[in-house]
């Protein structure tokens, strides 16, 4: 741990008083140096982070290469089906060993010295070992490669640590699991990442991710020209059924909401007006005799944005969409986005829901690029000094603490709802829970 | 003709098209744009799959974009002229560089072609250069030759800054 982060409070940076009608948050938290330092070593090395979804190492030898903040990772799936997690680098001298971000195989040979190993990480095989080790120097184990410090996964979706002393995964997850069930629950067969992915540099702040993923303040303004654009689209082709874009959220009011999931965590939802576009829709029956009236409801009928802290975004909306996020400097954010959909849905509905995807979510899009543009515009006017604090009240008197009805009907606790997709209230949750993690460490319960 | 049996006049009215087309994007002159393709027109660039393949199957694969008929492209321009569009004001100045233009074959009036494209982007975050293949087809439609399909296989897999059609 640097010095810096460590000498360093950060407490001045959020100035929560709620009771007085006051939280704001210093836009030094998207340009501060010190900041990301103890970022990336309190909460992206220092605790839960998602990795990949089990579709993506779903044979065994399937493996899966990504980060856990710095620190180059593995996912593989082991002989035996479970799943491991491994910090990439040889531990001859350090090469990272996986010659591809996904592949499947029965060994992981170093291409620099030869060093192999197995699916379970063990070193079997060091190039002309007896002649550069003492034989008791050649003890088992030495040279095995190191797990990370906790692994497991909830509906498919699997999260790493590189820390052991954190709190089992469901604790951590807290209301968002609830929301985490609605995307897995829709799928009788499962859910499967589809081939391809788009991976994009945004300019700006990682934490402006977060904070975009569950703001429906923007969606009226920034998104118009995106729903004025896909209607005159579908007047011109008479485009019908699932080919039709929901845009009557963005083009008008409709109920909407917002919550404070606990750890971090946000969900937005918003009232589909046209719900039976949506390819999900096919499954309605399926879903009636199978899932509660509420849990139905919640996944028909409400487009959802869940953000699960601090790493993942989990959308259930235009289309269906893993975005991944990977800080790199304060002000540079590399965002990859996956579409997750049922598997075994009709050949209609997937082509529908990559199309709605490619219209909406991709930076060749016509709305995340959009909201990318937004996100650097925002970077950028807050570097300097006297631009120094983000209001994020709105909405406060309107905030319930604890659960609203629509949290009541399907189960989950929320520390906090809003009634309105344009308020700001679940900002506190996020902004408390990360001032928590940077002052106290790792975030163990 | 060429020794490949395709006939010279013909390659130098692709490698002519094909220039055109970069033309007018470079300088936004998006209608003539449009009238280079066809109704029907497919405009096609698969995302990566890998680290080695671009998808390929764009009925059940991800794409950076896949838009089945001119007016998709319409609508491409229409909101870049709205000037409502933030990644599109201030919109990037590019320069289009084509190259390898090569006819692979014309059966009557189908005619399929592949060329390369070195995009030099300027914008707010500063100077880019992107590469692409194209794999045309074209038909000829009133004695004129009109894009029929083009698949943009985008070498950048780490993508900065928007990416839309004036930028492919
Ligand atoms: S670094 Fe891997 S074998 Fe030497
Ligand atoms: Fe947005």
């Amino acid at each position: 741990m640097s010095s810096t982060a460590q000498s360093r409070s950060f407490r001045d940076l959020v100035d929560d008083r709620v009771d007085e009608g006051v939280f704001r948050v210093d836009r030094a938290v998207y340009t501060d140096e010190a900041v990301f330092e103890a970022e990336i070593e309190r909460i992206f090395e220092g605790g839960w982070v998602f990795l990949c979804h089990e579709s993506q190492v779903e044979k065994p030898g399937d493996y899966w290469a990504t980060e856990i903040g710095r620190q180059p990772v593995y996912v593989m799936r082991q002989t035996d089906g479970s799943l491991g997690c491994y910090i990439n680098s040889c531990s001859h001298r350090g090469a990272v060993l996986t010659p591809l971000k996904q592949g499947n195989v029965n060994v992981l040979t170093c291409r620099f010295h030869g060093w192999v190993y197995d699916r379970g990480g063990r070193c079997i095989s060091i190039k002309n070992e007896e002649l550069g080790y003492a034989a008791e120097e050649r003890a088992g184990g030495r040279f095995d490669l190191r797990r990370i410090g906790a692994l497991d996964s909830y509906k498919g979706f699997v999260f790493g640590s590189l820390r052991s002393d954190v709190p089992a995964l469901r604790d951590h997850l807290a209301a968002a699991a609830r929301w985490i069930d609605l995307l897995a629950d829709q799928a009788r067969d499962g859910l499967e990442v589809v081939p391809g992915c788009s991976t994009y540099v945004v300019h700006g702040n990682w934490k402006l991710q977060s904070e975009n993923s569950v703001d429906g303040y923007h969606v009226t303004t920034l998104h118009s020209v995106f729903a004025a654009t896909t209607a005159q689209r579908e007047a011109r082709d008479a485009t019908g059924g699932m080919g039709r874009t929901e845009s009557g959220r963005i083009r008008g009011k409709v109920p909407s909401g917002t919550y404070d999931l606990g750890n971090g965590h946000m969900g937005l939802w918003a009232q589909h007006i046209t719900p039976h576009v949506r390819p999900i829709y096919e499954a309605r029956a399926w879903l009636e005799d199978n899932l509660k009236p509420a849990e139905v409801d919640w996944i028909l009928n409400r487009g959802r944005n869940l953000h699960v802290f601090p790493n993942v975004m989990l959308m259930d909306n235009p289309s269906t969409q893993i975005r991944l996020v990977k800080p790199i400097s304060p002000a540079l954010t590399e965002v990859s986005v996956y579409c997750i959909a049922p598997r075994g849905e009709s050949p209609a509905a997937r082509a529908a829901r990559l199309r709605k995807f490619e219209d909406f979510y991709l930076t060749a899009g016509m709305a995340t690029s959009d909201d990318a543009a937004a996100l650097e515009a925002v970077q950028n006017g807050s570097t300097g000094p006297p631009s120094q604090w983000n209001d994020m009240t709105r909405g406060l008197d309107a905030l319930v603490t604890g659960p609203d009805q629509g949290a009541r009907d399907l189960g989950f606790e929320p520390v906090a709802s809003c009634p309105d997709w344009e308020h700001e209230g679940m900002f506190l949750g996020f902004y408390r829970a990360w001032l928590d993690r940077l002052e106290n460490g790792t975030g163990v319960a | 003709m060429s020794a490949d049996g395709i006939d010279a006049g013909l390659e130098r009215e692709v490698a002519a098209l094909i220039n055109r087309e970069a033309m007018l994007l470079d300088r936004r002159r998006w209608n003539e744009w449009l009238d280079l393709y066809a109704e029907d027109a497919v405009y096609w660039a698969p995302a990566w799959a890998s680290e080695e393949e671009t998808t390929t199957d764009p009925e059940t694969q991800l794409n950076l974009i896949y838009l089945k008929n001119r007016g998709r492209l319409e609508d491409r321009v229409f909101r870049i002229e709205s000037r409502q569009s933030w990644a599109s004001l201030p919109l990037d100045r590019t320069v289009h560089v084509i190259g390898n233009v090569l006819v692979e074959s014309a059966e009557g009036d189908a005619i399929e072609a592949t060329a390369n494209c070195i995009v030099h982007v300027y914008g707010k975050k500063g100077a880019a250069t992107r590469g692409s293949r194209y794999d045309f087809a074209f038909r000829r439609i009133d004695g004129a030759l009109r894009i029929a399909r083009k698949k943009i296989t985008f070498i950048d897999d780490r993508l900065e800054g928007p990416v839309d059609i004036y930028h492919l």
